[in-house]
């Protein structure tokens, strides 16, 4: 096979080592999906094959050599290669098709937004508890009392009551849950719990408490204020 | 002309061959990935109860049968009923081991669990969602954004010796269903307690009991309570005041299923005929 074949075949082979090797090596990048990388593939091989039939010349440097290793006699160890690769396609093409018939024995897939939008009457609302060293201990122990069970004595999503649960119960002390977000978005996480959410929060598997039916606002305004000290954590703002 | 595309045809068509021949190996290695994570996960715990077809009798009397071992075991970790009082926060089962079979009419399930004592109060539950909407795992709590389905559960009692088809919309909406449908045997030993539950896959009363289509994935959940009685005399669990899982699923296996034999077979049989036409046609270009 001569060399103006063998240059598209190292051009995707580079390609495909570039983008799987090094791409989720650059900072601030990830792994890249099978599909997309099949993606840029096709797009390489359209661009070397646009590439090498552009002139007369070149299409036939390009295309001589696969249609020697094609059709070709007397070409030796190549014809056995051919053979091979004639018997690989088909096979290859029966596997694909069966791996995608086949039917798949994981349950449905679940993309539950975590934190969904809350109603209206809920954004912006500030806490009405004045901030006191004395507010936050009171915060800290109705959080012993009705959150630590399931949200964990040292904030983290781990306390006794929480091995069954799933979704498993927000770890606070993890950046991305209420440091994420305002105290109002709180007071309507406590007051309505699980049941209280939208359909893309999949209300149906949240075991949180509907705390309106059993403690006052202040107490749950109180409970926020505890929240965010224990778990070293400050309320988003929008400044 | 003719000529021509002879040779950009089949020129295209090498060149997203070569790049599918490159390919080949990367959904092949993406697939064992996802299998290898289901695995690692599967020790830890499960996320669905898969009930296999067996042939001959289901063993809806006896915990204890052989049979029980072909099915795969599923384990799920339980937590007390905190979401609505009375709660309470510790409960005595921690994890509930699952096992399934159905014959293609009835379908059995075996929940095992440790318990330090037999107690007549003693009891367990199956949770499934009825119909199309989604139920809250709480019996089927009403939800504020959502409109919910009710629960169908299927409850036994060590005293009674038997199993009750309930439903409910909500704490405190619990009704006995008019057609009992569910059969519930326990058995006790060790320190474990074994309840085998058994009931046709479909009913007449689809707006009551959860329908089990072969192959399909249902909701399911399970409760257990620990009857013993504290030094007051009162129960330790009663009522709201359990051992609950959360929301997992549940399948029927369908019988075996070749289709995708059949249609890899075609695949083969097309790709095949794909390349001779090809090569005719290349051999054909060149003597002329």
């Amino acid at each position: 096979m001569g060399g103006s074949l063998l240059k598209p075949v190292i051009l995707i082979g580079i390609v495909y080592a570039i983008l799987k090797f090094v791409v989720p090596n650059i900072p601030g990048s990830a792994p890249l999906p099978a599909s997309l990388i099949f993606l840029y593939l096709m797009l390489t091989t359209s661009g070397i094959v646009i590439f090498a039939t552009l002139s007369g010349e070149s299409k036939d440097a390009f295309w001589n050599p696969i249609q020697r290793f094609m059709t070709g006699e007397n070409i030796g160890g190549l014809q056995v290669l051919r053979y091979g690769v004639l018997l690989l396609f088909p096979l290859m093409v029966g596997w694909q098709t069966y791996s995608s018939t086949a039917t798949s024995d994981a349950p449905p897939s679940e993309n539950r937004t975590i934190h969904p939008a809350p109603p209206g009457e809920y954004t912006g609302l500030s806490n009405p508890v004045p901030k006191t060293p004395d507010t936050i201990q009171q915060g800290k122990g109705f959080y012993a009392a009705f959150c630590s069970p399931c949200h964990g004595g040292n904030f983290d999503g781990k306390g006794p009551a929480a091995r069954g649960f799933n979704p498993p119960p927000a770890n606070f002390s993890d950046p991305t849950t209420i440091a994420m977000l305002q105290e109002s978005y709180l007071f309507w996480r406590i007051k309505k719990g699980g049941v209280g959410l939208p359909i893309e929060g999949m209300p149906w598997k949240s075991a949180m408490p509907r705390w309106e039916v059993e403690l006052p606002d202040e107490w749950i305004w109180k409970i926020i204020m505890g929240e965010y000290d224990g778990a070293h954590q400050a309320p988003r703002t929008w400044e | 002309m003719t000529q021509r595309l002879n040779y950009i045809v089949p020129t295209v068509a090498v060149g997203a061959w070569l790049a599918m021949e490159l390919l080949a190996v990367q959904p092949g290695s993406a697939e064992e990935k996802s299998a290898a994570t289901v695995q690692a996960e599967s020790t830890l715990q499960s996320v669905s109860v898969s009930a296999p077809m067996v042939k001959g009798a289901l063993p809806v009397d006896d915990p204890n049968a052989a049979v029980w071992s072909s099915a795969t075991l599923a384990r799920f970790p339980m937590s007390p009923q905190v979401h609505w009082p009375n709660r309470i926060l510790e409960a005595t089962v921690r994890d509930l081991n699952v096992r399934a079979l159905h014959d293609g009419t009835n379908v059995a399930i075996l929940l095992e669990y440790t318990d330090p004592t037999e107690d007549p109060d003693d009891a367990a539950a199956i949770q499934f969602m009825v119909g199309d909407k989604k139920a809250h795992f709480a019996h089927g709590q009403p939800m504020a954004q959502v409109e919910g389905g009710p629960v169908n559960i299927w409850f036994w009692k060590n005293k009674d010796g038997k199993a009750l088809d309930m439903n409910a919309k909500g704490f405190g909406t619990l009704k006995v269903q008019t057609h009992q449908d569910v059969k519930a045997k326990g058995a006790y030993a060790n320190g474990t307690w074994k309840v085998v539950f058994t009931r046709p896959l479909s009913t007449e009363h689809a707006d009551e009991d959860t329908q089990i289509a072969q192959g399909g994935f249902v909701n399911i959940a399970f409760a257990v309570w620990d009857g013993k009685k504290d030094a007051s005399g009162e129960l330790k669990e009663k009522g709201s005041q359990k051992a609950v899982s959360s929301w997992w699923y549940f399948r029927a296996e369908a019988p075996p299923d070749y289709s995708g034999y059949y249609y890899a077979l075609l695949a083969v049989g097309l790709a095949l005929g794909f390349q001779f036409v090809l090569i005719r046609k290349l051999k054909k270009g060149q003597s002329a």
